[in-house]
C-alpha cells in the first residue's frame, strides 16, 4: 500500500490497517532481533578468537615485564613506573583470590561454585539436642551467581592488565613517554570523566538489580518452598518442572488459572487506563469551559482525594461497600433495594466495583496532567473552526484529542504498564477477592497477576511458582510494550506538532 | 620461665572462667516474639523468671510484639532472623516443624507439660510421638455472643435469625473462613482431618465431607447466608447493628461493651437439627533450634516457667487469656467468667484442632466465597456433593509427595 493509498482510507480503516501491520510486524521483528543476537554471538566468539590470538601474540613478543605480567597483575605497569595502575590491578587479583580461595573453605568462592550444581548436599543434623546446620542452598544459590560475576570480572581485568602492557610496550619502543600516576588521575577528571562518574551507578546496578534478577530467574528452576527452607531444609535444581505447573492445564497445575487472572489482569488495565483518561479528560474540558465559576474550587475539591493517602481511603471506601457497610445500609434503608447488592462476594459485581473505585481516585490525576495540556492548544485553531461552522464534538474530535493523544501517548503507555502491576488499588479494596472452588492456587477473581503473586510468596512461600510468575509477568510486560510503543502517534508521526 | 608461667596461669585462668560461665546458665540473648497485648505482661514474668533464677539473671531478654498469626510466618521466612521463644496459633505447628523452626520439647518438661495441661492442648503441640511445643492457653474457640433483648432463644440458628429478621438487627457468621465453617461440617457429623509424620509433614487425609452428611451441612450454610439477617464477619469492632455474633473470647470486652445490660453468651445453636460443632483451639510457645546447648536450656527453661501455672493464672488475670493447665483452670475466677464458660460448654462439641496444610484455609475461603456468591444457591444434592468431592480432591494434592 502506497501512502496516498493510505491517506485514503477512512479513520476506523486507518486504525484497523494499523493495528494489523503493528501485529504483522511481530514476527520479523522477533526474526531482527533473534538475526541480531547471532550476529552478536558471531561477534563474541570472533572477538574471543581474537583475543586469544592477541593474547598468544603478546606472550611471545613482549619483553620479560609483560610476561611476567599474565601471573602478577601490574607487574608490568608497576616496572615501568605506573605504580597507580599497577598497584590497582594488583589489589583486584588478591581480592580475587582472597575470595576464591579463603582459608575458611565454607566461606571461599570455590566452595560455592563447586555447590552450584547441586545447591548442597549436607543435611542439617542434631548433636544431642544441639541443632547443626548443613549447606544452606539459599546461600549456595546467591554467592555462587555473586561467584560466576566476579569470575567475569576478573577475566576482564586480567585480559585489560595484558592489553596495558601491549600498549605500554608499544608506546615505549616509539619513543613517546608513559603516562604517570598523577596523570592518570588528572585524566579521570578530564578525558576520562565518564569513567569517574559512571563508577559507582556501574556497579551499583550490577550488585542490587542486575545480580538479584539473575537470582530470581534461577530460583524459577528450583523448588524453593515451604517445605524445602533453608537453613533447615535443601532445595536444588528441578528444570522447567514450575513452567509445567503454572501453564499446563492438568487436574493439579494452575493453567486455566492463569489464563483467566492474566485475561483479568488485560481487562482491568485497559478500563483502568483508558476510562480514567477520558473521563479525566472529559472533566477537565468541562471545568476549562469559558463560564464555568469557581473552577479552582472544583479542581480543589477533586485533588483532595490525592491528597488523602491510598492506604487510607481505600481501605475505608472497601468497607463502605461490604454487605453491612454504609452504601448498602442505606440504599436498603431508603427502600432503594431489598436485599444488600454483593459488591464484593460475587465475581462480576466485585470487578465492577474496583474499576468503579478506581475512576474516582484516578480522574484527578487524568485532570491535573488534561488541565495542563489544554491550555497549551492554540486558541486560533478553535477560533477558526468555529468559523468554519464545526461543533464542539467535531472540534473535540479533530482537535482536542489528537493533541491530546500526541501529548500524552507516553504516559498512556507507562499508565498502561502501572496498571497491570496495579498492586495497591487491587490489594487494599479487595485483596484479590472473591476466591472461588473453581480457581486454583488460592487465585481470586479480582487477582492480578501480581497480586497473586505476592498471595504466593507471603502466604503461601512458594518462591518457586512466584519467580516463574514474575518472568511471565515481564514476558507480557514486553510484548505489550512492544507492539504499543510503535502505534501510539507520538513515536509514528513525530512531526504531526512540531 | 616467668613469663610462660604466668601464661600458663592466665590460660588456666581464662579456661575455669569458661567452664565457669557454663556452669552458670547461659548470659547472652533471647529474643521472644508474643501478641501486643501480652508483651509487657510477657516483660514482667520474664523479670520474675530472672529473680527465681539466678544463673540465668544476667541474660537479656527482648520482649517484641509480633502477634500469633504473623509469627508463623515470619519465622518461615526467615529462621536465622526469627525469635528464639514465639507463641502462636496451633494450626501453623506442622509448618512450623516441616520448616525447621521448632526444637523439641526437652524430654524432661515434656512430662510435666502432659501431666499438667488438659488433652486437647496436649494433642495440639505433639506431631507423632514427639512435642513440640509449650501449651499456653486452651481458649482459642468460638460460641455465641448474643444480644438478651433481641435473641429470645439462643439455642436454634433458625430461631435467631428470624429474630435478627424481625428487630432489623444482623446475625454475624464468618461462612468464608475455613476455621468458622467447620462448626457447619463437624456439627453435622462430617471429619476432616490430616495426619503428619513427626517431621512435621502431612502423610494422610481422612475426610468425610463428600457424604450425605456434608451436603446437609453445606444446605444448612447455604439456607443459614440467604437469611437476610446474615451477614459474613466474626469481628465485633468492625460489625454495624447486630444482634448475635460467632466469635471468640478475645472480643468479650467490646460485646461487652457493645450489649451493655443485654450482653449474653453461650454454646453455639443447633441448625436443621444438629449441633453446630467446631474446633477446639490453643494457644502455644515454641522454641527455635539452637546451636549452643546453654541457649537451648536457657529457652526451655523460660518457656517451661513463661507456660506453669501460676503465670498462666497471672496471664488470664492480666490479659483474659483462658489457660490450657488443669489448676489454673479450676481457679474460682476463670470459673466465673461468662465467655470462658460459653467456650467450655461448646467445647464440649469440638474436636480439637489438629494439623491443616496452609493451602486449606484458602481452599475453605474459596468454598464460602462460592456460597455468600449465591452459585450454590439453586444446586440439587448431586451439584453439591460433586462440589464437596472436588473440595476433597484438591485436599488430597496438599499431602507431601
Amino acid at each position: 500500500m502506497t501512502d496516498l493509498d493510505y491517506l485514503k482510507l477512512s479513520k476506523p480503516a486507518k486504525m484497523a490497517h494499523d493495528l494489523g501491520s503493528g501485529i504483522a510486524a511481530i514476527p520479523g521483528r522477533i526474526a531482527k532481533g533473534l538475526k541480531g543476537l547471532g550476529q552478536w554471538f558471531v561477534k563474541l566468539f570472533k572477538g574471543l578468537g581474537l583475543s586469544i590470538a592477541d593474547l598468544v601474540s603478546t606472550f611471545k613478543n613482549g619483553d620479560w615485564k609483560t610476561r611476567l605480567s599474565y601471573l602478577v597483575m601490574g607487574f608490568g605497569s608497576c616496572a615501568r613506573g605506573q605504580w597507580g595502575r599497577g598497584i590497582l590491578f594488583f589489589i583486584f587479583q588478591t581480592v580475587f583470590n582472597l575470595y576464591m580461595f579463603f582459608p575458611n573453605a565454607s566461606l571461599s568462592g570455590c566452595y560455592y561454585l563447586g555447590k552450584l550444581g547441586t545447591l548442597g548436599t549436607l543435611e542439617t543434623y542434631k548433636e544431642g539436642r544441639r541443632t547443626v546446620y548443613g549447606d544452606n542452598s539459599f546461600f549456595i544459590l546467591l554467592y555462587g551467581v555473586l561467584t560466576i560475576f566476579f569470575i567475569l570480572a576478573f577475566i576482564y581485568t586480567w585480559r585489560l592488565n595484558v592489553k596495558q602492557n601491549k600498549v605500554s610496550e608499544q608506546i615505549l619502543k616509539s619513543g613517546r613517554k608513559l603516562k604517570s600516576t598523577k596523570e592518570d588521575l588528572q585524566a579521570l577528571m578530564d578525558e576520562q570523566f565518564h569513567k569517574t562518574l559512571l563508577a559507582l551507578p556501574v556497579l551499583g546496578v550490577t550488585v542490587f538489580t542486575i545480580l538479584p534478577i539473575f537470582f530470581m530467574i534461577l530460583v524459577a528452576f528450583t523448588n524453593f518452598d515451604a517445605t524445602h527452607q533453608p537453613p533447615s531444609k535443601l532445595f536444588t535444581w528441578v528444570g522447567w518442572d514450575n513452567f509445567r505447573q503454572l501453564l499446563s492445564t492438568d487436574t493439579a497445575a494452575y493453567g486455566g488459572t492463569f489464563k483467566q487472572v492474566l485475561l483479568w489482569t488485560l481487562i482491568w488495565a485497559f478500563f483502568a487506563t483508558f476510562l480514567n483518561y477520558f473521563l479525566g479528560m472529559l472533566v477537565a474540558i468541562m471545568i476549562n469551559k469559558k463560564g464555568i465559576r469557581l473552577k479552582k474550587l472544583w479542581r480543589t475539591i477533586l485533588v483532595m482525594t490525592i491528597a488523602i493517602p491510598q492506604f487510607v481511603s481505600l481501605l475505608y471506601v472497601s468497607k463502605m461497600f461490604a454487605q453491612d457497610g454504609l452504601i448498602n445500609t442505606y440504599f436498603m434503608k431508603w427502600g432503594w433495594i431489598k436485599s444488600p447488592i454483593p459488591f464484593w462476594t460475587q465475581a462480576g459485581w466485585a470487578r465492577f466495583t474496583v474499576i468503579l473505585i478506581n475512576v474516582w481516585i484516578g480522574i484527578p490525576y487524568l485532570m491535573l496532567i488534561a488541565t495542563g495540556i489544554l491550555m497549551n492548544i492554540p486558541a486560533d485553531l478553535y477560533e477558526s473552526a468555529r468559523i468554519d461552522g464545526a461543533n464542539a464534538f467535531q472540534m473535540y474530535k479533530k482537535i482536542t484529542l489528537p493533541y491530546m493523544l500526541f501529548v500524552t501517548g507516553p504516559y498512556l503507555l507507562t499508565s498502561f504498564t502501572g496498571n497491570i502491576n496495579n498492586f495497591n488499588v487491587i490489594f487494599l479494596l479487595s485483596g484479590g477477592k472473591p476466591q472461588s472452588l473453581e480457581l486454583a492456587g488460592n487465585a481470586g477473581y479480582t487477582d492480578l497477576l501480581i497480586t497473586w503473586l505476592y498471595k504466593m510468596t507471603v502466604n503461601d512461600t512458594n518462591y518457586k511458582l512466584a519467580a516463574v510468575m514474575g518472568i511471565l509477568v515481564f514476558v507480557v510486560l514486553a510484548v505489550i510494550n512492544l507492539v504499543a510503543y510503535n502505534l501510539i502517534p507520538s513515536v509514528k508521526n513525530e512531526e504531526d506538532f512540531q | 620461665m616467668k613469663k610462660v608461667l604466668a601464661l600458663v596461669l592466665a590460660l588456666a585462668m581464662f579456661l575455669s572462667l569458661a567452664s565457669f560461665a557454663s556452669a552458670e546458665g547461659f548470659s547472652g540473648e533471647i529474643k521472644i516474639w508474643v501478641a501486643e497485648a501480652t508483651v509487657d505482661f510477657t516483660k514482667e514474668q520474664v523479670e520474675a523468671f530472672k529473680a527465681a533464677h539466678p544463673e540465668y539473671a544476667n541474660m537479656t531478654v527482648l520482649v517484641e510484639p509480633v502477634g500469633e498469626g504473623d509469627a508463623a510466618g515470619k519465622m518461615i521466612t526467615d529462621v536465622d532472623a526469627g525469635a528464639d521463644i514465639f507463641g502462636f496459633a496451633q494450626d501453623q505447628l506442622a509448618r512450623l516443624v516441616a520448616a525447621g523452626a521448632l526444637e523439641e520439647v526437652e524430654p524432661g518438661n515434656a512430662e510435666v507439660v502432659k501431666a499438667e495441661n488438659d488433652a486437647g492442648s496436649v494433642g495440639a503441640v505433639t506431631l507423632g510421638e514427639t512435642m513440640y511445643a509449650y501449651p499456653m492457653t486452651s481458649d482459642n474457640g468460638y460460641f455465641l455472643y448474643y444480644d438478651k433483648s433481641v435473641v429470645t432463644d439462643p439455642t436454634s440458628l433458625e430461631r435467631i435469625l428470624a429474630d435478627c429478621e424481625a428487630a432489623g438487627k444482623s446475625f454475624y457468621f464468618e461462612i468464608n473462613s475455613g476455621w468458622y465453617q467447620t462448626a457447619f461440617f463437624f456439627g453435622a457429623g462430617c471429619e476432616l482431618t490430616f495426619d503428619t509424620d513427626d517431621e512435621g509433614n502431612l502423610v494422610a487425609m481422612n475426610s468425610t465431607y463428600a457424604s450425605d452428611a456434608g451436603v446437609k451441612a453445606l444446605k444448612a450454610m447455604i439456607e443459614t447466608a440467604k437469611s437476610p439477617a446474615f451477614v459474613n464477619g466474626s469481628s465485633i469492632s468492625n460489625a454495624t447493628n447486630l444482634a448475635a455474633i460467632v466469635d471468640g473470647v478475645w472480643d468479650s470486652t467490646p460485646a461487652k461493651e457493645l450489649f451493655g445490660e443485654n450482653y449474653a453468651a453461650t454454646k453455639l445453636p443447633t441448625v436443621d437439627g444438629f449441633q453446630l460443632g467446631g474446633f477446639g483451639g490453643f494457644k502455644m510457645l515454641g522454641v527455635k533450634p539452637q546451636t549452643e546447648d546453654d541457649k537451648l536450656a536457657a529457652c526451655d527453661a523460660l518457656a517451661a516457667f513463661l507456660t506453669s501455672e501460676d503465670v498462666q493464672l497471672a496471664r488470664y488475670n492480666a490479659v483474659g487469656w483462658g489457660p490450657s493447665n488443669l489448676a489454673a483452670q479450676q481457679s474460682d475466677a476463670v470459673q466465673a467468667d461468662v465467655a470462658l464458660s460459653a467456650l467450655a460448654a461448646q467445647l464440649a462439641f469440638c474436636a480439637p484442632q489438629g494439623q491443616y496444610p496452609g493451602e486449606y484455609w484458602s481452599l475453605a475461603t474459596a468454598l464460602g466465597d462460592d456460597v455468600l456468591a449465591d452459585k450454590l444457591d439453586d444446586a440439587d444434592d448431586a451439584t453439591l456433593l460433586k462440589t464437596l468431592q472436588d473440595f476433597e480432591a484438591t485436599c488430597l494434592t496438599y499431602l507431601a509427595k
